[in-house]
């Protein structure tokens, strides 16, 4: 069977019968997709699958794989109604849970459902644990066991609210492949990403994949843009050639023409540099980085106060949009050069504003401005 | 009007307004979510009580454009309405669809440079329909979620419909409570938070509005 996500079907081949795979789900973020996008994946391969459906009514859900193009219309295709009941309707869905809060019943029908399918996807076992409490846990324990006696493989979507860590671990150590898909928070989630967090049956490294959901599509890998700017000869080609494996710039005279642009592979990330040429307004560059663009880098010459107007200028149009950005502070190897501390002042930035010390040209600390970054985004 | 008369004016991100059924909590809702938005933020409307048309149809006739509805009524009804422009709908036990609605919803008032006002009429329904712990939980997402955006949330509760321990609980997760009392036919509210303290005043309903006695 396969888990029909970019990125990942490369990385967990295919999933082996018998297997669970949980996507663990930053709440803030629409990961719902994930099961439902693997599901169709496997229904299309000729495999029979059953959906459990607890947070919303089957109608709703079928909407939903409409609303990405995918056609779940198939006998092989079925639904198990944990839903219905809750709000006092009836169901025409094959399998049918008429009390959804007795876990006795539920586990009866999902048995059920193990045995007739080849694929059992739970839309939100969070929902079931929120409606019947942390005894559920038991029971997928139970599910898990029995469908590999069956052959069978199960995927779970599970939102991680804050529940207690026990939770958490728990449900972990009961899958054997998790997979976080979490949201990069600045203020309102900005971009969502998906990573492995642990498999049992392929050697995996940390990687983490950002993605849009396109309609009809469903999940699409996307590569982050993270954007360089500062004043005219602060340093910026200097800077994205020295963090990056490849650069290219357009240089004429000794200052850049048109954008520089590099690419690194960096802590699991892969990452697009732009770098705008100091002199000219780069409003319209920033049009065309459009919404790929997830944070800035604002380079500045710390021996050049007489700069920082325009550097602060140049940060309030491209942060506009609520960008997260990071100031490098560049060229400390020159002497009488201004501290961090002091062109945070001099510059008039806000506490929480993060500048960091480096040298583009020796290098040293250009690895931390990219870390301070990728902190801003994933870190909280 | 309102809110500036008890001049709590955007004082709280997370306001609760907690009163007995029928002392005009969802008039007063409706009108600090309207004023918010005549101010100029960009107003987000959950509903799991009144139809959403209705509170569409009630905001334009005030003269305000810039909502959205989040309608919880018709989906968890079984009803199969479309989405409109203005109006989302899902159902209440989907709570991870109301936190990724509401965000969208934050992203695209956020490129427009606007502030944003919530209105969530009622918590109550949804501690009918999940329980407790659940949209605690969720609550505890969404209200930081309010925090950091720099937004005003107000939140419904009914009193009567839930224990002491609930109560205190969400009392906990907001920064500001706002109560409403009905006493021998006469209405009255007080106001509380970290740094305003405002004692019982009386307030009348009119034509649709809250009037604050002085
Ligand atoms: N001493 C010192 N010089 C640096 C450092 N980084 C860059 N420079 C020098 O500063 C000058 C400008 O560097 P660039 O990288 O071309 O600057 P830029 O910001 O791309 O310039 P424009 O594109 O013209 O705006 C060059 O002579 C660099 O060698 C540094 O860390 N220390
Ligand atoms: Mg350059």
């Amino acid at each position: 069977m396969k888990i029909g996500i970019p990125v990942l079907d490369e990385l967990l081949g295919d999933v082996p019968r018998g297997k669970t795979v949980t996507y663990l789900i930053d709440p803030e973020v629409e990961g719902d997709v994930f099961p439902l996008q693997t599901l169709y994946e496997n229904l299309e391969n000729g495999n029979s699958c059953a959906l459990i459906v607890s947070s919303m009514s089957p109608e709703i859900i079928k909407n939903r794989f409409r609303e990405f193009g995918w056609d779940i219309e198939k006998d092989s295709f079925s639904i198990v109604d944990a839903y219905s009941a809750y709000v006092g309707a009836s169901s025409e869905e094959k399998y049918f849970v008429k009390n959804p809060a007795d876990l006795k019943e539920l586990d009866r029908v999902i048995t059920r459902a193990i045995e007739e399918n080849d694929l059992i996807v739970f839309n939100s076992l969070s929902t079931i644990i929120d409606i019947s409490g942390e005894d559920v846990i038991e029971f997928v324990n139970g599910w898990n066991k029995y469908a590999m006696l069956n052959d069978a493989v199960i995927v779970y979507g599970f939102t991680s609210w804050p529940y207690a860590q026990e939770v958490l671990e728990k449900i972990k150590e009961l899958s054997n492949t998790v997979i976080s898909v979490g949201g990069i928070h600045h203020r309102v989630v900005l971009g969502h990403y998906y990573g492995i967090l642990k498999s049992d049956w392929k050697e995996v490294k940390n990687k983490a994949v950002l993605f849009k959901l396109l309609r009809p599509g469903g999940v699409r890998a996307y590569i982050p843009k993270i954007l360089v700017t500062g004043p005219f000869n602060s340093g910026k080609t200097t800077f994205v050639h020295s963090i990056s494996t490849k650069a290219v710039s357009v240089d004429r005279l000794g200052t850049t023409v048109a954008l520089d642009h590099g690419h690194v592979d960096y802590k699991g990330f892969s990452i697009d540099i732009f770098g705008t040429p100091g002199q000219e307004r780069f409003n319209p560059v920033l049009k065309i980085l459009g919404g790929e663009a997830l944070g800035v880098i604002v380079v500045v010459d710390s021996t050049k106060p007489e700069d920082f107007p325009r550097a602060k200028e140049m940060l309030a149009e491209t942060t506009r949009f609520g960008l997260p950005y990071v100031i490098a502070a560049n060229k400390q190897d020159i002497d009488g050069c201004l501290s961090p501390e002091e062109i945070k002042r001099k510059m008039n930035l806000p506490d929480d504003a993060v500048v960091v010390p480096m040298s583009a040209r020796s290098k040293e600390g250009v690895y931390d401005v990219l870390d301070a970054l990728l902190n801003l985004l994933i870190g909280g | 009007m309102l809110t500036g008369s008890l001049s709590i004016n955007g004082k709280p991100s997370n306001l609760m307004i907690i009163g007995p059924p029928l002392v005009g909590k969802t008039i007063l809702i409706r009108n600090m979510f309207f004023e918010k938005i005549n101010e100029g933020f960009g107003g987000i409307f959950i509903t799991t009580r009144s139809p959403a048309e209705e509170i569409a149809d009630w905001l334009s006739s005030q003269g305000v454009d810039d909502f959205k509805i989040i309608d919880c009524v018709s989906k968890t009804t079984m009803q199969d309405l479309p989405d409109e422009p203005k109006i989302k709908r899902l159902s209440v036990m989907d709570l991870t669809g109301i936190t990724v609605k509401v965000n969208e919803l934050f992203k695209e008032y956020l490129k427009d440079e606007k502030k944003v006002v919530v209105a969530f009429d009622s918590l109550s329904t949804l501690l009918m329909y999940l329980n407790e712990q659940t949209v605690l939980r969720f609550l505890h997402v969404f209200s930081s979620r309010i925090r950091t955006t720099g937004a005003v949330a107000f939140y419904i509760v009914e009193e009567g419909m839930h224990d002491e321990k609930t109560i205190a609980a969400l009392k906990q997760l907001f920064n500001g409570v706002l109560e409403l009392k009905d006493e021998n036919n006469q209405r009255f509210l007080r106001y509380m938070d970290t740094s305003v303290r405002i004692d019982w005043k009386e307030f009348e309903v009119q034509d649709n509005a809250i009037v604050v006695k002085t």
